[in-house]
């Protein structure tokens, strides 16, 4: 008898798992697997390209940088300095947890840390060195609201920036329209809006523009402009250290 | 010969001169090359525009050997402007560094002075050779580099700032590993000649140090492992590291072990050069405070560094020589001063502390910092505040004033100077 019922369960288990496909995942899974594909739709793969930071000051002040970049797997981002010229050749490279900063005139490159901000304004080191969003934070709660996403993300470990995130993604093509940043006590520290959805060939399809502001800066803006993203083969001894200071040669 | 081959042999022939030219055609063709195929060739640089007050320290032997014969006023002031020039050539493998710098004064002809001068054949992302003069900055501490053997020594109270390289041959690997133990592993081997001591031109053949490197990236932690090999047989040993701690600790070290190194004192009112051997050694964090404040804190021992005695003993060598007012004499101590106690970290022991804020009371653009240099054997010190704002895209104001406390014969308090206001103007290009 006992194994009658045994195998009534398992039957009705695994027939209604059947039934109800992909929506019948545990709902962090359905996240994860929906925040992995934000991921690929955000960084596909190996890539490099441009990326243009404006800071924003209340009295219409601008501050501009220039960024080459390149980025491969989830964990991998290095990015070099082209202006101001204050800044040319500067490098900065990010694995996994660690980052370091490497400036032509001291001639080595030291750890930072990713809370520390190396441009100014709203954006942190984390933000512009981001990695993939999965590799940092697990998804805990899942909304639906008309047709968005609603994703509620928890970092994986201390080390990642901010404590909480919540995340709006469009349904249909899963790109992320909206990022709002937490701190562990609860308090809103920045939002990012990912406006200007462009196609940069190759398959590549994406936010041009992110907005950046927060209640801590009341009155100023940074916005980060993407440019020219192609896909590019690039060998794991980009990222690191040694490379750091030619990081130019791959332009 | 047949019909047959007698007509390709006339074919041929008439068509030769169609053949040729197609030949030629194609010999000749060419391809524009792309941005990406060309040659490359960047230069920047920076213009640093100073002044300076100096309060003199008018008791200090060291203030009356250096400035014996002249007017001895209770303030000094100074203006110079200070000019880099950088410059970059890439054409695929091949590259060529230039970093200069040129410093002028008054109306004299400028002196250019190459920091860095050197050709690199970068064959792969893996390996790189190097020859030429170039500028190595060994070790994870900020202020001090016990394992820094191939360093140019760095000022403490600017370790920042640009320094000559050192004429070397050099050849580096480089490997990134997916998975297991080490993500990444380095090797560096550097060789550098004597500095051409001989008529200017010449050094002792033979007169060669050799260092090699490992730098490894395991569990989040950057370790390099060195040793140096240099003239006489000195043997010096040397492991450093850095990791984060936390998202806002970085804690970082270094230790260095010699078989043989040269440390100058003064004996029976004498120059003697003694040889000693022990450990070096560095502690230090770099802490990110909620607020935004960095702070890093370094303790350095330093192992060939004078002790509280040595020191004292050579500001009385300094002032018995001063007060003979031999001016011979007093050109000779000139010289023991540069040559046997230039060093920016003459004693045993110190403590270095720097905090720096960015953006203070929301004022973007501008940052203020203060470092204190602390030398536990004779406690002097140094203090140093820093004003800095950048009013346009590619400048930069620096107010720095600077304050030295303690004994007269103590390493501090015996410098040339008791105060410093210096203004720095810098402007990028």
């Amino acid at each position: 008898m006992r194994i009658i019922k045994l195998s009534f369960f398992v039957i009705l288990f695994s027939h209604s798992s059947f039934v109800l496909g992909q929506n019948s995942l545990p709902v962090s899974a359905r996240g994860d697997e929906i925040l992995k594909k934000v991921d690929e739709v955000l960084s596909p793969g190996s890539v490099e390209f441009y990326r243009k930071l404006i800071n924003e000051e209340p009295d219409g002040a601008k501050k501009e940088f220039v960024f080459y970049s390149v980025k491969k797997d989830r964990d991998k981002v290095a990015m070099l300095y082209l202006l101001p010229a204050s800044d040319k050749g500067r490098a900065t490279l990010r694995l996994d947890d660690n980052m370091w900063l490497y400036i032509p005139r001291v001639g080595k490159p030291i750890r930072i840390t990713s809370m520390q901000s190396i441009v100014g304004g709203v954006f942190n080191n984390s933000d512009i060195m981001r990695l993939d969003y999965s590799v940092e934070y697990d998804v805990v709660k899942l909304d639906e609201s008309g047709d968005s996403y609603i994703l509620n993300l928890k970092a994986k470990t201390r080390t990642v920036s901010y404590d909480s995130l919540k995340m709006w993604v469009i349904k249909k093509n899963n790109i992320v329209q909206k990022v709002e940043c937490y701190a562990p006590s609860g308090k809103l520290i920045k939002t990012l809006e990912f406006t200007q959805i462009k196609d940069f060939g190759g398959g590549i399809v994406r936010p041009a523009v992110i907005e950046t502001t927060s209640p801590l800066y009341r009155g100023y803006k940074s916005v980060m402009i993407y440019s020219d993203i192609k896909r590019k083969n690039l060998l794991d001894e980009v990222f690191t250290l040694d490379y750091l200071s030619r990081l130019g040669e791959l332009r | 010969m047949s019909l047959y081959k007698r007509l390709i042999y006339y074919s041929l022939l008439i068509a030769s001169p169609i053949l040729w030219k197609t030949a030629e055609a194609q010999d000749y063709e060419f391809e524009i090359p792309t941005e990406e195929e060309a040659a490359k060739l960047e230069f920047n640089g920076n213009l640093d525009a100073k002044g300076g007050i100096l309060q003199s320290n008018t008791t200090s032997p060291v203030y009356g050997l250096k400035f014996f014969g002249q007017d001895n006023p209770d303030y000094l002031s100074q203006y110079r402007l200070d000019f880099y020039l950088n410059g970059d050539y890439r054409y695929k493998q091949v590259g060529l560094t230039m970093r200069t710098f040129s410093q002028y004064t008054k109306e004299e002809p400028l002196e250019l002075s190459f920091y860095e001068l050197y050709g690199s054949l970068n064959l792969s992302p893996r390996l790189t050779f190097g020859v030429g003069k170039r500028r190595y900055n060994w070790g994870t501490g900020y202020a001090f580099n016990p394992v820094g053997y191939v360093n140019t020594e760095k000022d403490p109270e600017n370790p920042d700032l640009a320094l000559a390289g050192k004429s070397s041959v050099y050849l580096k690997y480089n490997r990134s590993f997916n998975s297991g133990f080490i993500q990444n592993l380095s090797l560096s081997t550097i060789v550098l000649p004597e500095a051409a001591d001989i008529l200017d031109k010449y050094s002792k053949f033979g007169d060669l140090s050799a260092t090699v490197k490992l730098y490894v990236l395991t569990n989040n932690i950057d370790l390099d492992f060195m040793f140096f090999y240099g003239p006489d047989q000195t043997r010096c040993y040397g492991i450093d590291f850095s990791t984060n701690l936390l998202e806002n600790i970085e804690l970082h070290g270094e230790a260095s072990y010699s078989n043989r190194e040269e440390i100058s004192v003064i004996q029976n009112g004498d120059v003697q050069i003694n040889e000693v051997s022990g450990f070096s050694h560095l502690l230090g964090l770099r802490y990110l405070t909620a607020w935004n404040m960095t702070v890093i804190a370094e303790y350095y021992h330093n192992n060939n560094g004078l002790s509280r005695q040595e020191y004292q003993d050579y500001q009385t060598y300094l002032e018995n020589n001063l007060i003979t007012g031999d001016a011979d004499l007093i050109n000779e101590t000139r010289s023991v001063m540069t040559d046997n106690f230039s060093s920016k970290n003459l004693m045993r022991d110190y403590l270095y502390v720097k905090a720096s804020l960015p953006e203070p009371f929301k004022w973007l653009y501008s940052s203020v910092s203060v470092f204190i240099i602390y030398n536990l054997n004779d406690n002097s010190f140094i203090l140093s505040p820093q004003i800095g704002y950048e009013p346009f895209t590619n400048s930069e104001i620096l107010l720095w004033p600077s304050f030295l406390f303690g004994k007269d014969d103590s390493e501090y308090g015996s410098k040339h100077f008791r105060k410093k206001l210096e203004i720095w103007f810098r402007f990028y290009f």
